[in-house]
């Protein structure tokens, strides 16, 4: 292979292509036999040949980078493997998921971490989402210019620069938000309201350090401290107080792929059914909640899939946000985060598998239970 | 009548007020990226409002295209991503058509299959994954980056594309067949042309998926002159200064985000219509 970092993958790239190509005709020919052997008519020979053919790439892959990597992941999570030592890897049972189902504290917090960007910031993500879907759905000019604004955000994504533009906006001090924030104490009225949010905020992610640290003595000083004095302003990125709630932030930024679901989901409703209840006196809001959101609850429940699968696998704004800051990561820190730094900083590879397997179980679970509970709130009949 | 004529009005400005006042708190970020990028340092870090720099300065700009390693980085960025969505894009295309347009058996099996990888967060295989390219002696090269897309990565992807191929009308292919087209004709040059919207679609989420990745090129390039635009803009803030270069940030954010505001300029009518096409009814 050449030394050459450009010619080396331009390389290797042309010969996968080849390798794709010589398995693709391989698997092919051997449905093809198979059809063949089990006395099918020409033509579904041929199909069995075609559809293998265009098919291939997936399997192999699937087969590649998929299936054998778990196989070996599984097996590892059972072992004592570190790639530094060049050992190799040594058969420990249960020991590494007792670790760390029982004694590590750092895996717990990521946990509970995670667990609190999903039970908070989930439902905010959405709700967002579902107001601006329900704002954009009037027929009205310039619609797509806001649906484009309201998009923007999920193509920059998480983007390092564009978490890098959130970490300058949320600087504690000097931070554009804050001193937003600090400038709307001038309006009347809107004070209560920010130091309500303030404390609401400090004890409910006090509690939930606290379930983490296994005592609850920092919710009871935030209690005790009381409601927050005039001109108290958010600590973002800076206190473990608020170190999720700017992910949180991030993830309400995000909401346009959720708000499109939505959009789409609001088209499909029946005219009809509102002009109907509109003759009848029904108000906008008994609509709302009588017609509208029944008959949106396929996809609330899509958006609920995946986004659980997407907040349970959080890892880029952690790392860009949080990397290296000690005092912070334990209340920002994220289960793949956490894989990530066992794996490839301390080159654990067997407790990173294990790791991996606790949050492929986590994520399955979560969603075969909502698939289990979906005829209980989910309306299809009425389409 | 006219009171309701009155009541109509008021309610869209309502509306448009809503509408415009979110607009704002959505694309503040953008604003703010692009006027910090012109501040000085001393301003970024200013404890009052700068909106606007008094005086615009390109210092950052000129700084950074004197840095050989954002250049480079830059370069590696457009490099690795062009040559992973070429790869991509056309296996997916092959796959997407041997599952909408073509009977086999085993179809339906491989299909559901194919559907439940996407439940498996990617995080669980990077692992064994890099075990794997370690062993290959990947470790330190763009392949890890590249190699996985061209055997079709991406189920959402070819579930997308499956579901505009199925809508095809059946009699194209066939009356193509009698003329004595292959599959491989069929799908190049019939498929494929009518599946331009739907290309475009995946071709953009692909690209953002590439261009914003942060933990595979994290994983495999270790030195500076392979690194992706991702991570050499994330070295660019380090938590241990007491002062941050917010302007040079600024101005690689810029340059980072304008290929994705371009692209999504172009590309908005495919995408922001393409949930509706793929039909998502239970």
């Amino acid at each position: 292979m050449p030394q050459n970092p450009y010619l080396n993958v331009l390389l290797t790239a042309l010969l996968t292509v080849f390798f794709i190509l010589a398995s693709s005709f391989v698997l092919a020919a051997l449905a093809w036999l198979a059809a063949r052997l089990f006395r099918r008519t020409a033509r579904e020979q041929q199909n069995a040949f075609a559809g293998y053919l265009f098919a291939a790439p997936w399997i192999t892959g699937f087969l590649i980078f998929v299936l054998v990597p778990l196989g070996f992941s599984l097996y590892w999570s059972f072992t004592d493997y570190r790639v530094t030592a060049s050992a190799p890897p040594q058969w420990v049972g249960l020991e590494n998921y007792r670790q760390l189902l029982l004694a590590d504290d750092s895996f717990r917090a990521s946990l509970l971490n995670t667990l609190y960007l999903t039970v908070l910031g989930l439902p905010l993500q959405m709700g967002a989402a579902l107001l601006l879907a329900v704002l954009l759905n009037q027929k009205m000019r310039g619609e797509r210019l806001f649906r484009m604004a309201f998009y923007l955000p999920v193509i920059l994504g998480f983007n390092t620069a564009v978490l890098l533009i959130w970490r300058l906006m949320l600087n504690t001090g000097t931070g554009i938000i804050n001193q937003l924030w600090r400038a709307a104490y001038q309006i009347p009225g809107i004070s209560e309201l920010l130091r309500a949010i303030i404390y609401v905020q400090e004890i409910s992610a006090a509690f939930f350090l606290g379930l983490n640290n296994r005592s609850f003595n920092l919710m009871y000083k935030v209690v005790e401290a009381g409601f927050p004095e005039v001109n108290r302003v958010p600590l973002w990125v800076q206190s473990p107080l608020w170190s999720k709630m700017a992910v949180i932030l991030l993830m309400v930024w995000g909401c346009g792929a959720m708000m499109l679901i939505f959009i789409a989901g609001l088209n499909n409703i029946p005219k009809e059914l509102h002009e109907a209840a509109q003759v009848d006196g029904a108000s906008p809001w008994q609509r709302f909640w009588k017609i509208t959101l029944p008959l949106l609850t396929p996809y609330i429940f899509y958006n609920l899939v995946v986004g659980l699968i997407s907040t349970l696998q959080i890892f880029e704004p952690i790392f860009v946000l949080y990397r290296d800051n000690q005092p912070l990561l334990s209340s920002a820190i994220s289960m793949v985060y956490y894989l990530w730094q066992k794996s490839f900083s301390h080159f654990e590879i067997g407790y990173g598998a294990a790791i991996s397997w606790v949050i492929l179980v986590i994520i399955l679970s979560v969603t075969l239970v909502q698939f289990a509970l979906q005829n209980r709130w989910v309306h299809y009949d009425i389409y | 009548m006219k009171t309701r004529h009155l009541l109509h009005i008021f309610k869209r400005l309502l509306l448009y007020l809503l509408l415009t006042a979110a607009t704002v708190a959505m694309s503040f970020p953008l604003f703010w990226m692009i006027s910090s990028s012109f501040k000085t340092i001393q301003e970024t870090n200013s404890p009052g409002i700068v909106w606007i720099p008094r005086q615009p300065t390109l210092e950052a700009y000129v700084g950074i295209f004197q840095n050989v390693n954002f250049l480079r980085a830059y370069f590696n960025s457009v490099f690795v991503v062009s040559l992973a969505m070429v790869g991509t894009l056309i296996s997916i295309a092959a796959v997407a058509y041997a599952f909408s347009r073509l009977e086999w058996p085993g179809r339906n099996l491989v299909f559901f299959l194919m559907l439940s990888t996407m439940m498996i967060p990617p995080q669980a295989l990077i692992v064994p994954q890099y075990v794997f390219f370690n062993r290959l002696g990947w470790v330190g090269t763009f392949n890890p980056i590249v190699i996985p897309g061209y055997f079709a990565g991406g189920a959402a992807m070819i579930f997308l594309l499956r579901q505009a191929m199925a809508q095809i009308p059946k009699e194209l292919d066939e009356a193509a067949f009698i003329d004595g087209a292959n599959h491989i004709q069929i799908w190049w040059e019939v498929i494929l042309p009518l599946s331009k919207a739907p290309l475009a679609t995946i071709a953009t989420f692909l690209f953002v998926g590439l261009w914003n990745n942060l933990l595979t090129p994290l994983m495999y390039l270790q030195t500076v002159d392979l690194y992706t635009l991702p991570i050499f803009t994330a070295t660019l803030y380090n938590i241990n200064q007491t002062v941050q270069p917010w302007p040079t940030i600024m101005t690689a954010a810029v340059l980072t985000t304008v290929p994705l505001i371009v692209l999504f300029f172009f590309a908005q009518r495919y995408i922001l219509d393409s949930v509706v096409i793929s039909g998502l009814k239970g």
